[in-house]
């Protein structure tokens, strides 16, 4: 072996010594970093684990130090624990890499060093050869073609979202006309308290049952009515804590899904009388989305799915009896009727937001004290208006961007009654003072030119009117049921009714339907004289307005929501 | 077995820094006070403007050192030093970014974007290795670029891959470079640097997945040589047809090529093509009248392409974040899945109209159907190409590098006999001066 060879396998020896001892070091870095890593995966869970058992613990007992002391003991050893191992595994991974750097280096000069002269074997014959290579190497590229072609076949597939459902859906809401056959907002279409359908149950039992299709707990309590959108019914419920939306099957009773409505913390405890709770305002749906509103200034927006769309805080109002005004919805509009405070900081105001998003539409400012009406939506003449009552104003905005239409000062106090639209008339009410009429037809300040009539013989302070469409009916709280001519406000009866009532009256065909405070329904006659044709008991003391659509009444208890009506 | 043995410890050691990445969990703090004062949080300021020049001048003097160790010196020795420099200081020191690679993204999306202006740095990095390329070929490949460094350096054990499979899988890379151009020019994504195999091991630690492909293909490094080179690099394609024009090549021999055939087998990456036969009897005729036949086809496969490519239009427009944000909004709306995403927050939080993104969805899907059209041509006029390419015969009388295919590492020198006798005299015309 010539001096050059000799030096050649020394270095090669060495080469590969150092490359087995780089392998050596790989194996043992990899080992420990591997054992790190399991003990990460395996000993952090569940030192984790019994650090939240502890913690379950502690919320049962929280004056409990010694449980305190072991919880920072516990959180201290993991920490520790994490951050060595995280270290431990920084120092190993790069020792690993220069192991792997040196197994590499060192294999490459063994390799190189070790390397043996080639020796080509006798040469085919190149051109045969060379036109056999091409030949394949053309059917490889056709493969790879075909490879591709079948990858595209199964991109192609793999299929897409066409965005054509909603072009066939039409707009995002409902339209006017399908509401007019549902119960989408307080008090049904118009917030006028009358069902387009006649075939309504005058028949039930809550105590033994009969004639009660469905009833289903209500998890939060609220005083706020039930809303149908065909196979569907909502409520709202709250606590000074949570408040949700509840969406139930109307034709099981199951519900659906509940949805939780967030809160911006705020700086004081909310006050609130107890008669109004936490969930007062009725919720209202445009036949794509139901949305709520609360004492807190929170609305959301939800999908018939459950599904959250969006939420947003108004701030919270100034009310003194806690906000109670319901929601409606114009096209793809949430209407807030928002007054609060006493008139003099400018805090009222009315808005719209974005069905679809919760964005503000338009907003108008109205330097009125806080009110507990709920607003509505009519159709006068073809045009719609925007009707919302606080003292001393009635006032029609143009809902599809919040510009003033016409006002009538002509109220006063606290106004809780909501208005109705009945023979060409606005009925607006002062508790306990009277019932005003007012031709919605001008624009401007019409107090002086279009108040129709008014009726000052008493006025109910909390239920609404509600009118046949010949004689309007007030309810007052206690006893007595008011009616009067519509076309002029002559008083034509008062018919005392023993209860209690929070509930505004209702018109089904030509009857009365009354719900008392103790959940008995009182079925009247409606006209120029009052009838009783019947009571019915639920068995639950009621405060919501019930809902009215196609053969079944929708009651909300204290507890219970109630489906009254008979089985298909 | 042995050797073997010690390749699948390496492979499982390449592996294992990824799962430790993986175990890297950030944990919230304590929920009791424990006197301990956290710090302000502060953000990294901007990379220093220097850097860049710095990087572009690294760039240049790597070039420029590169093309004279391949073409003066000659010595595979030297080369792989500057190769591993450039490894660490383009790799593990500027973490894998800039590279020329992801430079053909920026470059399309300012031909595409008006308002895309792009960094002076990336156009620079996309330019100098292809000016390089017209004069030295790829000298740029084999001794600067951190992703080709990398697998050379893990190359231990050569396997040849079958000229017929190299001409098959290097398909993939024409049709990476094709989407890569579609997704940038649109402003979908930078999918080459989305999916840099190697970029997690130069800062060591990154997305999973991708840590798993990296791993892989340095697995696979280990007997194929260059395999992301070779069969999946955009800019490799690019670099590869412009060296076909360069004015100086790799020569396996210093003078004269012996035909000793000692340099056959040298090259790692199948780069080296023997001088040609004689053709068989009768093949001549075949081979015109099949050239005229993929002459023909070229067009048909063009347009057969651009049609494929135009009905996947709106698969293609997924990739962009609008459409897909659309698209789950939209199902979401639709009751067609449950629970909402991240992303699907995030748009209603900004308050536009699903209508405003429906059109602007809509609108992308249609910028896709010219897209997805060039594309698939542009796929099915490689496939052409391709077939006419190896139609074609090319008379060579001596072992040559292929200019395309060379990636200028130098290897080949070493197996010439003719090297080893300019060595030998260089080295005693050096003993004779000194």
């Amino acid at each position: 072996m010539t001096q050059a060879a000799e030096r050649t396998h020394l270095w090669h020896r060495v080469a590969k010594t150092t490359a087995i001892v780089g392998g050596v070091f790989t194996g043992i870095f990899t080992v420990l970093l591997a054992a790190n890593l399991v003990g990460s995966a395996v000993l952090g869970p569940a030192r984790e684990l019994k650090l939240e058992g502890v913690k379950l613990l502690v919320q049962k007992d929280p004056a409990n130090e010694t449980l305190l002391s072991e919880i920072r003991q516990r959180d201290l050893k993991i920490r520790r624990d994490r951050i060595w191992r995280l270290d431990f595994a920084h120092k190993a991974a790069h020792m690993l890499l220069a192991s792997i750097v040196l197994l590499l280096l060192a294999g490459k000069i063994a390799g190189d060093l070790g390397k043996e002269l080639p020796h080509p074997k006798h040469a085919a014959d190149r051109g045969e050869k060379q036109v056999r290579e091409a030949r394949q190497a053309r059917w490889a590229v056709v493969g790879g073609l075909a490879l591709l072609a079948v990858g595209m076949t199964l991109v192609g597939m793999s299929g897409w979202v066409r965005f054509v459902q909603a072009e066939d859906d039409g707009p995002p809401f409902a339209s006017w006309e399908d509401k007019q056959t549902q119960w989408h907002r307080f008090r049904g279409p118009g917030g006028a308290g009358v069902t387009a359908y006649a075939n309504i149950p005058t028949s039930w039992n809550g105590k033994t049952g009969e004639g009660i299709l469905w009833k289903t707990p209500v998890p939060l309590p609220g005083r706020n009515s039930p809303v149908v959108w065909k196979d569907r019914v909502f409520l709202t419920g709250a606590d000074p804590n949570v408040r949700q939306v509840y969406c139930f099957d109307a034709k099981s009773g199951q519900m659906l899904w509940k949805g939780d409505v967030p809160t911006v913390p705020a700086a004081a405890k909310l006050e609130i009388m107890e008669d109004t709770g936490y969930a007062a305002c009725t919720a209202a749906t445009d036949g794509r989305r139901v949305y709520a509103i609360f004492p807190t200034g929170d609305v959301a927006a939800f999908d018939f799915n459950g599904r959250r769309l969006w939420h947003r805080s108004l701030g919270v109002p100034d009310s003194a009896y806690g906000y109670a005004s319901s929601l409606d919805t114009y096209e793809k509009l949430v209407l807030i009727q928002y007054d609060q405070g006493d008139g003099s900081e400018g805090q009222s105001k009315v808005l719209a937001l974005d069905g679809t998003n919760g964005q503000i539409a338009w907003e108008t400012k109205r330097d009125l004290p806080n009110s507990w009406a709920s607003p509505i939506v009519v159709d006068v003449e073809g045009k719609p208006q925007y009707v919302a009552l606080a003292d001393p104003n009635v006032i029609a905005y143009n809902p599809a961007d919040g510009k003033e239409i016409w006002r009538a000062e002509c109220l006063g106090g606290d106004i809780a009654p909501s208005p109705i639209y009945a023979g060409g008339l606005i009925l607006a009410l002062e508790p306990y003072a009277q019932l005003v009429a007012v031709k919605p037809t001008g624009t401007g300040n019409v107090t002086e030119t279009h108040i129709a009539w008014r009726m000052e013989e008493g006025a109910p302070d909390i239920c609404s009117p509600v009118s046949d469409g010949t004689y309007v009916y007030l309810l007052e709280t206690a006893d007595l049921l008011i009616c009067c001519k519509l076309d002029t406000g002559e008083k034509v009866y008062e018919q005392e009714i023993k209860g209690d009532y929070q509930a505004s009256p209702s018109i089904v065909g030509d009857k009365l339907y009354i719900l008392d405070v103790k959940g008995v329904m009182h079925i009247g006659q409606a006209g120029p004289e009052y009838k009783e044709l019947g009571k019915c008991e639920l068995g639950e003391e009621c405060h919501a307005s019930p809902a009215f659509v196609d053969g079944r009444i929708y009651i909300r208890g204290n507890e219970n929501l109630y489906c009254i009506g008979q089985a298909p | 077995m042995i050797r073997f043995a010690r390749l699948a410890v390496l492979a499982v050691a390449l592996l294992v820094p990824c799962l430790e990445v993986q175990g890297e969990i950030r944990f919230p703090p304590p929920e009791f006070e424990s006197g301990h004062q956290f710090p302000e949080t502060t953000s990294p300021g901007a990379q220093p403007v220097f850097h860049e020049y710095v990087d572009v001048a690294v760039l240049v003097l790597g070039l420029l050192l590169a093309s004279y160790l391949i073409f003066k010196r000659r010595s595979r020795r030297a080369i792989f030093i500057l190769m591993i420099g450039a490894l660490l200081y383009f790799g593990f020191l500027r973490d894998g970014c800039i590279c020329p690679i992801g430079a053909i993204q920026n470059v399309t999306l300012t031909a595409f974007d008006s308002s895309y202006a792009i960094p002076l740095t990336a156009a620079a990095f996309f330019v100098i290795p292809l000016v390089f390329a017209l004069f030295y070929g790829r000298v740029f490949c084999g001794a600067i670029c951190p992703l080709g460094a990398i697998q050379d350096a893990v190359l231990i054990r050569p396997v040849a891959v079958p000229r017929w499979l190299e001409s098959g899988l290097r398909l993939m890379a024409y049709t990476y470079l094709g989407a890569a151009v579609l997704f940038a020019a649109t402003g979908s994504a930078f999918i080459i640097c989305r999916y840099d195999p190697f970029v997690g091991f130069f800062r060591l630690g990154g997305n999973w997945n991708i840590l798993i492909i990296g791993a892989s293909l340095l697995l696979i490094g280990l007997f194929i040589g260059r395999p992301y080179c070779r069969f999946l690099c955009p800019y490799g394609i690019v670099l590869r047809n412009l060296s076909r024009l360069s004015k100086r090549r790799v020569t396996i021999t210093p003078s004269e090529c012996v035909q000793c055939r000692l340099c056959e087998d040298a090259c790692p990456f199948g780069a080296i093509r023997e001088p040609t036969g004689d053709w068989p009897e009768g093949e001549y005729k075949i081979a015109k009248r099949r050239l005229a036949l993929f002459l023909a086809l070229l067009p048909i496969l063009v347009a057969a392409g651009a049609w494929g490519g135009y009905t996947l239009r709106n698969q293609l427009a997924g990739m962009h974040p609008r459409v897909r944000t659309a698209e789950r909004v939209y199902l979401e709306e639709n009751a067609k899945v449950e629970g909402t995403t991240d992303v699907s927050d995030a748009f209603r939080a900004t308050g536009q109209t699903t209508e405003l993104l429906y059109t602007d969805a809509t609108a992308i899907r249609n910028r896709f159907a010219l897209g997805g059209a060039l594309l698939g041509g542009f796929i099915g006029l490689v496939v052409g190409g391709k077939l006419i390419g190896l139609s074609v015969r090319r008379r060579r009388t001596e072992y040559e590098a292929d200019p395309a295919g060379c990636f200028a590492c130098g290897r080949c020198y070493q197996s010439c006999p003719k090297e080893h006798e300019r060595l030998k005299k260089s080295a005693e015309a050096m003993a004779a001066r000194v």
